[in-house]
């Protein structure tokens, strides 16, 4: 070998290693410990708000100082009688659909969509829930109920998984009229997709009269999209003239947009009513994943129908064996930012004490040592990611952005917020309030909430596949731990 | 080594035929669908069985990491194989393959620059062929025989 040559050998080792090195320690620091606890997750975050005492810069868990409250703590008083019992058993395994078909799957009570839990507003909810043979293990979560924090139903955070054969009672009271949905927050991405879900009606304490209402739960089974797990349209019975609540859940990990046959109101959207919706013609409203909307028409006078669209299935609204006629998808989209009149919301909006940063990207690395091209947050990957912490009482805002190419469906547990701005613009409609909300690409939403539900809360994306690969934050009250645990050794995957 | 590096330039101008094949067949896939009166919509286009070509884009999403993959191993292997340039043509690979993601991630957001990724592809199978042909060069003042002997 001639000296040019070890030079040469030298060089391209040096070289080597400065290419491997850095991508290895990458990697091996990506990797997840076996159990870890949330509280330990990424960086804190105050939103320039006033930190705990002696709060550490490095380490979220540096703060859980001894005396805190756990989240076990946080639930709903013992003592009041149910006014609402309910017995929820999960299975993994066959799924008979509405539309005949069978597929793999997993049910509740033995159907998928599960069954529909009703309540009046006020009304104390007993859920209790069996896991009959799930092997993975189960978590209900009341998605966009907010209930109290030990109630919440995420695996590794609120609770342990319900192992096959175990049983967990929730209780929560509930808290506001309108469509939520619950599903389960183990596995969820694979346990949602299969069917672990069902709808949730709460009614106000005093209904609305002459109004009928009609449930169109939107899922994606085994490669075709259903309503009410049926393919096509569904009929349902309604007098012409017939005024129709129609209540949809995205149970999907992408939007869906729906329209009608009428023209329609958007009465509510994410279990808020809008405040004195108008008549939408030629516009259809696009429901984000995990979200909801409830649409009214009225039944026409003729003996037609009434078609409700969410994509290729939907519902058929009018007397028995009434048609209706086609109705192709506008393409154009209701605004919510300029949809219904203004009225007041029950804090200052102008006045933060805590404003977060959530900007939405995309980069290559390594998570739990999978290379790819992953989802950042504040240009961070899971699990550094910013622990968004508070007080209780604070008024926070939030600056959404997205410049990751795709759209991300928000969803923040156990708050609702209200819009302020998306792209500079005030909202001029109705309080736009929302649980689930989509962010599309290069859109930047400020939002603001009350701090006034303690504990600790998933704020992450509703494309249950984002969140699998890491789109997971925590919001997170000041003094709040939790003794729960996630990674391999724990059983807990909420994702 | 040289052979190595010969059969990995040519292995990435083959995958960049099986990535343009995959996505034509997701692309009619749609077509197809969308022809049959259905609507497509975000879960349905990500989902492996929601229609006939769905698979087009789980092969082009694997394809790309293998490519990605491939060009960095080829750019440590022009190291320390004897090639004339051929380390210069590897990193012009690794650039065209890199730039090839940045234009994807950007084609999301405005599509009109999915014509400039398909573009690129070409560039990506060119300069594979052309790094492939390195392999075969004789460095200068080398001895044939050992060229003749490694390739």
């Amino acid at each position: 070998m001639t000296r040019r040559d070890r030079v040469r050998v030298l060089v391209a080792v040096v070289v080597t290693l400065a290419i491997v090195v850095p991508l290895g320690w990458m990697w091996w620091n990506s990797r997840l410990p076996s159990s870890y606890s949330v509280m330990d997750m990424g960086y804190p975050d105050y939103g320039g708000g006033a930190r705990p005492a002696g709060a550490h810069e490095q380490m979220a868990g540096m703060e859980h100082a001894p005396g805190g409250t756990s989240v076990t703590a946080l639930d709903t008083p013992k003592g009041r009688r149910p006014d609402v019992a309910v017995d929820l058993t999960a299975r993994q395994g066959k799924v008979h659909l509405a539309d005949g078909r069978t597929i793999d799957g997993y049910t509740v009570n033995g159907t998928s969509p599960g069954p529909t839990i009703t309540a009046t507003e006020g009304q104390l909810v007993e859920v209790h829930v069996r896991n009959a043979d799930v092997t993975g293990g189960i978590a209900i979560h009341w998605h966009g109920v907010d209930v109290p924090n030990a109630e919440d139903g995420v695996a590794g955070v609120t609770q342990n998984a319900i192992k096959p054969g175990h049983e967990h009672t929730y209780r929560w009271v509930a808290p506001h009229a309108g469509t939520f949905w619950y599903h389960s927050h183990q596995m969820s991405h694979e346990q949602v997709a299969g069917g672990l879900l069902g709808p949730i009606v709460i009614e106000p304490k005093t209904p609305e009269q002459g109004v009928q209402e009609a449930l169109a739960v939107l899922h994606l089974y085994d490669g075709k999209e259903t309503v009410n797990g049926r393919t096509g349209f569904e009929p349902v019975e309604a007098a012409p003239g017939q005024r129709v609540r129609v209540r949809a859940v995205n149970t999907d990990n992408g939007p869906q947009a729906m329209w009608t046959s009428t023209p329609y109101r958007l009465a509510a959207s994410d279990g808020y009513d809008v405040h004195q919706p108008t008549e939408v013609d030629g516009k259809s409203v696009v429901v984000p994943a995990g979200g909801r909307v409830d649409l009214e028409v009225t039944v026409p006078e003729d003996g037609s129908g009434v078609r409700v669209s969410l994509g290729n299935t939907g519902l058929v609204l009018g007397p028995s064996g009434a048609k209706a006629p086609a109705s192709p998808q506008p393409t154009k989209h209701l605004d919510l930012l300029h949809y219904g009149s203004p009225t007041e919301v029950p804090f200052d909006t102008e006045q933060a004490d805590r404003r977060f940063t959530y900007s939405i990207g995309r980069k290559p690395g390594f998570i739990d040592g999978k290379p790819g091209y992953w989802w950042s947050i504040n240009g961070h990957l899971y699990p550094d990611m910013p622990m968004m912490t508070v007080r209780e009482g604070d008024v926070v805002h939030m600056t959404i952005s997205n410049h990751s190419g795709q759209v991300h469906p928000m969803h923040l547990h156990g708050h609702h917020a209200v819009v302020l701005t998306r792209d500079g613009k005030p909202v001029t409609g109705s309080p736009w309030w929302f649980d689930s909300l989509d962010v599309q690409n290069g859109e930047s939403f400020e939002v603001a909430f009350v701090a006034n539900n303690p504990g600790i809360w998933m704020d992450h994306c509703h494309n249950l596949k984002h969140a699998a690969q890491g789109m997971v934050t925590h919001l997170m009250y000041e003094g709040v731990t939790t003794p729960y645990e996630l990674g391999s050794d724990s059983g807990n995957e909420p994702e | 080594m040289r052979a190595t590096f010969k059969a990995l330039c040519h292995t990435i101008a083959g995958l960049v035929v099986v990535q343009a094949a995959a996505i034509a067949f997701a692309m009619f896939g749609v077509l197809h669908f969308v022809d049959g009166g259905d609507s497509l919509n975000k879960s349905l286009a990500e989902d492996r069985s929601g229609f006939d070509g769905a698979a087009g884009w789980v092969v082009h999403s694997f394809g790309a990491i293998l490519i990605s993959v491939i060009a960095i191993v080829l750019l440590i292997l022009s190291l320390f194989a004897k090639i004339p340039g051929g380390t210069k043509w590897a990193g012009i690979l690794f650039g065209v393959v890199l730039l090839q993601w940045v234009l994807a991630i950007v084609a999301f957001g405005a599509p009109v620059v999915g014509a400039l990724h398909a573009i690129n592809a070409f560039a990506i199978a060119g300069v594979a062929e052309r790094a492939a042909k390195q392999a075969g060069a004789v460095a200068p003042g080398a001895p044939t025989a050992e060229a003749a002997a490694v390739t």
